[in-house]
């Protein structure tokens, strides 16, 4: 499976000092968490910032497409005939690439001319929906059987390890198209969209927590060794208080910095899917799903470009904004 | 030393082992959850006057009425001693190894994906020495240059190249370059090495560097991180008071350590694309064995995709294999591990 | 790049599509029966005439197809466009008369003499065989590898893909085919000397000629059989021969010097060598026919939407286009097996309702997609009617009033939900669904799309009726085209409610009507053409008239000539250009 490599999918992300020592100090710079720090620190990187602003914009739009759709566009799903000629299937409007019409602000799409616009707009709501969910999913295994790999060692790490393997050696694309294909109309309770939606989720961030466990994994290694725990260990703290009080807080940056560098993958992990055409369901709008159609018309260049854009502008913002992320945990790096 | 790789190649199996158990369990169970009986599955080899007891029949040749285990069996030991199917007056014989058995096509899988592999292997290859070569120079360079203008133009130029789909990136360079300045091979040419290198060359120009793009933008990015890292290592600084020049400095000694997990990395990846380049082999219309799986699911023609998945994940296993041994040559202590 | 399959062509496993039609009939403005040939380039030039004609043999012919048709096996093969290309290899009993417009309305004998000799009231057909045939090795070709050739191609388990005609109508008392009754004799077909050949039938059948058309009957050496194996090595009856195959790459035919031109009134055989190129992406077929570096797309479906514009809107380009009308019918089977759609009212409402421009845009406008249909047989068929039972208004965007008039009196006032199935891989069905869509929300009916992987369309799903009726297919986008262009070609297969099978597989997926049954019947036995035509179109308004089919458009095409070839016009019985015909400038 190539979806497209980042940097991000290795487990070379640069996770560094934990910030154990920063507890002794803690009183002596008041109130300074590594929160805080971190913030200062992200503050003053302004590729970061751009990013993430872009996200914070990019999910207001995704929570509120029917809004500006109202106010501003058309339904994403209805047709505009009137903007097409019959004969030859291209869009009539003068401008160059179809776009900035007065009308229809990126053009209209083939054949039947719907709103290239509205449907980017209401695509966004399916890509960071499906990505945010499905980064959770992979974190969440991914981060719990890390943390008790590492943890527990023995038996226990050769298993998980072995099923960590396991999950990298699958073909994950071929193996979520064979899946997707195939999803029921109805189970779980759910039907339509919805269980498309869920499903997908639940491939692609069930495939994907390999990496995250790994990384994870190594990290607690390192950690268990360390004086702290140690130290906690023979004041007789149990197991499950050391995996949460000691060695989870230390483990939250390398987390946070991997499920940001996680999302983008994903949305063009969901975008392929819908591409290859298992994704959710015509006539609901995805990029992948609006890039796929593009194809048949592709003399037509706007149409493959505003979905092409959107995937573009967003993955670079969650990449920038990861990227900044790790610098200002993890200052080495910088 | 051996023992170690006698483990390791003990646990690659028992991967693949493990591999083809769920792949298999997945295509087994999926068609039932959607509907499927195993004469479902059997009448759609058999033609559109089948009677059911010839469908029957099928069904039972095929052995798609046993369970779940005796079926894997079969198709395990199929891969050592062939197996043949008899039913409606003919018999098909897969011969080992065999991978599966197509009766859509009324062919073996293996050969197939052999066929095919040529393909995929010379998208794999020439890619990777592309983005080897770009990347890791882009790297090296703009770790050693940190903050300068090459620097960040470079890293946002590599910013900007993992943040592209590549089915998108291939089809605006297709609609560019080959279709409208006609420098590029058209979409779907492709001709093998030993006909013709020039056109071989020439045919996966394109697909090449779309791919390229994409690999040497992260290693770039690795590259550089992990170039930073070192140099600020203890032992470089150690290097430099020695008086070395600085050009030994990096070469000898920065590069060296920055590299070994970039080789891990490279293992890895060359492994995933030659288990199936899907979405660029799809999107170039190159006949590799990624657009074969994308064809065999529109065709729902699952032993091919079964074979496939097998196939594509054998290379991930003995690549990851290559690189751990090849990781304990270089450092014994991972032995221990 | 998602591969667009052969549209029209490879409408499935199970539908037979076939042998399209066209040519000039009645919407169409060629309607010019003259044979004679142009050399001057224009639009339509090559259809209903023959464009650049001439005589001169050597050059290579070169083709290509997105992806692969089902076989080049006589005896297993079911696409059109593999029926007008298995010409150039095989010989069949009869065939089609070779030319432009109406010629190939009639059939003509290829490697019988004449026409088959009916006796015994149609239930016994008789064939001669020519003189001085051979395969490509020499061997002569006797009644018996006719035998053998129609025998095999029973064998459906084997061979999957043909059409069923002789399983169906041949008086086979239990014989299964050489493979399965190994040793026994066809009790069907008797071989009384090397140059006779005498089919049984179960029933009088008036249209047997046509059978003998199908590439089934073309012979095959016992010996040389590999069964399912065979299409690596077809042994060749025609005036080309297989120099190589590879399977799903493409082929390439050249001279058999065993044929011989004196036994073969119908091919001129003018190029050295024809080269098939299999999986090229759609577009670049497209792009190199316009350039020069192709000369013809085997699938014959017409240019992609992508090149469209181009061709039309470019007069160089398009001087060298045609725009035939093939017998092929895009529509919509309407289920009346699933809630609300079981009242012919609510399924009234669904043909008032649907926009049938939004539809003829879904399959790509007036030009490229085809005309409104407004009943099944199409125009240029035999027993055509300009029907007009459920009117969709002056416009053709539906009667919305009549609709709603037909749901409030289904007991639905508000409408109803119900399923769409379509063919993932076809970007125009899936257009098709989103169309109707919306056009039908208009009265309230709400449309969910279902895609279906296109292998197991007929056999697993639409075609399932256990799966429709119980997963409330209530639409199922559908195509078919004639297997010849009379009504038994073109509407057997499709309205015939007794070949619905329980197990699927069946392409008639919502036409169960007693009354049709019957008139099919008295049709099938009817040997006289005027009353067996008018028959056929009291068959089409009948089903109509029951409200289970949605028809959409009768197709049509934009295709375009290479500038290299010769002797180029469309063959109507195919409603593509003439493999058999062209040659090489």
């Amino acid at each position: 499976m190539v979806v497209g490599p980042d940097a991000s999918i290795s487990d070379q992300v640069p996770v560094g000092e934990p910030p154990a020592e920063a507890e002794g100090s803690q009183k002596a710079i008041e109130g300074r968490s590594l929160g805080q720090i971190a913030w200062r620190r992200l503050k003053r990187d302004k590729a970061a910032m751009a990013g993430g602003i872009v996200i914070i914009l990019l999910i207001l739009v995704a929570i509120f497409a029917p809004l500006i759709v109202n106010a501003w566009g058309y339904d994403p799903n209805s047709f505009h005939q009137d903007a097409m000629d019959p004969a030859t299937q291209a869009p009539l409007s003068k401008f160059p690439w179809g776009a900035f019409d007065s009308k229809h602000l990126m053009g209209v799409e083939p054949p039947f001319g719907r709103d290239i616009f509205s449907r980017v707009l209401y695509g966004a709501r399916i890509s960071l929906l499906i990505a945010f969910l499905a980064t959770l999913l992979s974190v969440v295994i991914g981060a719990t059987l890390g943390l008790i790999a590492g943890y527990l060692g023995g038996w226990v790490d050769w298993l998980i390890s072995r099923a960590m393997d396991l999950f990298l050696a699958f073909p994950i694309l071929v193996f979520a198209i064979a899946l997707a294909g195939v999803i029921p109309d109805k189970a779980f309770g759910l039907s339509g969209d919805t269980l498309r939606i869920v499903l997908l989720i639940f491939i692609i961030g069930f495939f994907n927590w390999g990496y995250m466990a790994r990384i994870v994994r190594g990290q607690t290694l390192s950690l268990r060794e360390r004086e702290f725990v140690d130290a906690s260990r023979s004041l007789g703290a149990r197991s499950g208080y050391i995996l949460r009080k000691e060695l989870l807080p230390n483990l939250v940056a390398p987390i946070l910095i991997y499920a940001t560098l996680l999302i983008p993958t994903n949305i063009l992990f969901e975008a392929g899917l819908s591409y290859l055409g298992v994704g959710i369901r015509p006539p609901t709008a995805t990029w992948g799903g609006m890039l796929s159609d593009a194809v048949h018309y592709y003399t037509i260049p706007h149409y493959m470009f505003w979905p092409g854009l959107a995937i573009f502008i967003t993955v670079l913002a969650f990449n920038l904004f990861g990227d900044g992320l790790r610098d200002a945990l993890d200052p080495k790096t910088r | 030393m051996i023992a170690y790789i006698i483990r390791r190649l003990f646990g690659a199996v028992l991967t693949l082992l493990i591999v083809s158990m769920i792949t298999f369990g997945i295509f087994y169970l999926v068609p039932r959850w959607a509907g499927g009986t195993a004469e479902d599955l059997a009448s759609r080899y058999v033609g559109r006057t089948a009677s059911p007891e010839a469908v029957a029949e099928a069904a039972k040749a095929l052995g798609l009425t046993d369970n779940f285990f005796k079926q894997y069996w079969d198709w395990l030991h199929a891969i050592f001693a062939g197996r043949d199917f008899i039913f409606g007056g003919s018999t098909y014989h897969c011969p080992a190894p065999c991978l599966g058995y197509s009766f859509i096509g009324r062919n073996p899988v293996l050969p197939d994906i052999l066929d095919r592999l040529p393909v995929t292997a010379s998208l794999a290859f020439g890619a990777a020495i592309i983005w080897v070569i770009l990347g890791v120079s882009t790297g090296v360079l703009s770790a050693l240059k940190r903050g300068s203008i090459f620097d960040r133009a470079a890293m946002g130029f590599a910013l900007g190249g993992v943040s592209l789909p590549i089915f998108w990136t291939g089809l605006v360079s297709l609609v560019i370059f080959s279709y409208g300045l006609g420098w590029t091979a058209r979409g779907g040419s492709y001709t093998p090495i030993e006909q013709n290198p020039l056109d071989w060359a020439y045919d996966l120009l394109l697909p090449w560097i779309t791919l390229a793009l994409l690999f040497s933008a992260a290693y770039a990015r690795l590259t550089r991180a992990g170039m930073l890292e070192t140099m600020g290592e203890d032992y470089i600084r150690t290097a430099r008071a020695k008086g070395l020049r600085e050009r030994t400095v990096v070469t000898k000694h920065g590069l060296r350590a920055a590299l070994t997990p970039i080789a891990t990395i490279f293992g890895l990846d060359v492994g995933l694309l030659l288990g199936g380049a899907v979405l660029t082999e799809s999107t170039f219309s190159l006949p590799g064995i990624g657009k074969y799986a994308i064809d065999a699911i529109t065709a729902s023609d699952m032993p091919k995709v079964m074979g496939f998945v097998i196939f594509s994940a054998g290379f991930v296993v003995i690549a990851n294999l290559i690189v751990d041994v090849v990781y304990a040559v270089i450092d014994p202590r991972v032995r221990l591990a | 790049m998602k591969r667009r399959m052969v549209t029209g062509v490879a409408v499935g496993v199970a539908a037979a599509l076939a042998l399209a039609a066209c040519g000039g009939g009645g919407t169409d403005s060629n309607t010019d029966s003259s044979t004679g040939g142009t050399a001057t380039a224009a639009f339509d030039a090559a259809n209903g005439k023959v464009f650049n004609p001439s005589d001169k043999k050597g050059g290579t012919l070169k083709m290509a197809i997105s992806s692969d048709w089902d076989s080049v096996d006589p005896g297993d093969t079911y696409y059109g466009l593999s029926w007008n290309l298995a010409r150039l290899y095989t010989r069949s009993l009869t065939m089609f008369k070779v030319g432009p417009g109406k010629t190939s309305s009639e059939l003509t004998g290829d490697l019988a003499e004449g026409l088959g000799v009916p006796t015994d009231g149609g239930k016994t057909w008789t064939y001669k065989l020519r003189q001085g045939l051979k395969f490509e090795d020499g061997t002569p070709i006797t009644s018996k590898d006719v035998e053998y050739g129609v025998s095999r191609s029973l064998e459906k388990p084997t061979l999957v893909n043909g059409p069923t005609y002789f399983n169906d109508f041949l008086d086979l008392k239990g014989y299964k085919g050489p493979y399965s009754s190994k040793g026994q004799d066809n009790p069907a077909i008797d071989t009384p000397d090397d140059q006779t050949i005498v089919f049984h039938l179960n029933k009088p059948f008036g249209g047997f000629d046509y059978f003998a058309q199908i590439p089934a009957t073309a012979p095959v050496p016992a010996g040389k059989d590999t069964g399912a194996k065979y299409k690596e090595h077809v042994v060749s009856s025609g005036p080309y021969k297989f120099e190589s195959y590879s399977a799903g790459k493409g082929f390439t035919l050249v001279r058999n010097d065993q044929w011989d031109q004196s036994t073969d009134p119908n091919r001129k055989a003018l190029p050295d060598k024809y080269e098939v190129q299999i999986g090229l992406q759609a577009d670049d077929i497209d792009n190199q026919i316009i350039d020069g570096s192709l000369d013809v797309d085997i699938a014959g479906t017409g240019v992609q939407p992508a090149a469209l514009s181009r061709v039309l809107g470019d007069p160089t380009i398009k001087e060298r286009a045609d725009n035939p009308l093939s017998a092929r019918l895009n529509y919509v089977s309407i289920n009346p097996k699933v809630p609300a759609l079981e009242n012919i009212e609510c399924r009234k409402a669904v043909e008032y309702a649907a926009d049938r421009t939004t539809y003829q845009t879904a399959y790509g406008g007036p030009q490229s997609g085809g005309e409104i249909a407004t009943g099944l047989l199409p125009p240029q068929l035999p027993g055509f009617q300009k029907l007009d039972v459920w009117s969709a208004g002056a416009d053709n965007k539906g009667d919305v009033d009549k609709a709603k008039a037909a749901l409030q009196a289904c007991g639905s006032p508000n409408g109803f939900e119900t399923n769409i199935a379509y063919r993932a891989e076809r970007p125009k069905e899936k257009a098709t669904a989103e169309a109707l869509q919306q056009s039908l929300a208009r009265v309230g009916i709400k449309l969910t799309l279902k895609p279906f992987p296109t292998g197991d369309y007929f056999a697993l799903y639409a075609g399932k009726p256990s799966y429709r009726n119980q997963n409330n297919l209530g639409l199922m986008v559908n195509s078919w085209a004639a297997d010849w262009n009379d009504g038994f070609g073109f509407l057997s297969q499709i309205v015939d409610g007794r070949v619905i099978r329980e197990t699927g597989g069946s392409s008639n997926l919502s036409v169960n009507i007693p009354e049709v049954n019957s008139m099919i019947d008295q049709a099938v036995t009817e040997t006289d053409t005027a009353k067996r035509d008018a028959l056929w179109g009291a068959v089409d308004k009948r089903v109509m008239e029951e409200a289970v089919i949605l028809p959409g458009v009768w197709a049509k095409q934009v295709t375009v000539r290479s500038k290299n070839t010769t002797n180029v016009f469309v063959n109507d019985a195919y409603g593509q250009y003439d493999y058999l015909s062209m040659g090489v400038q």
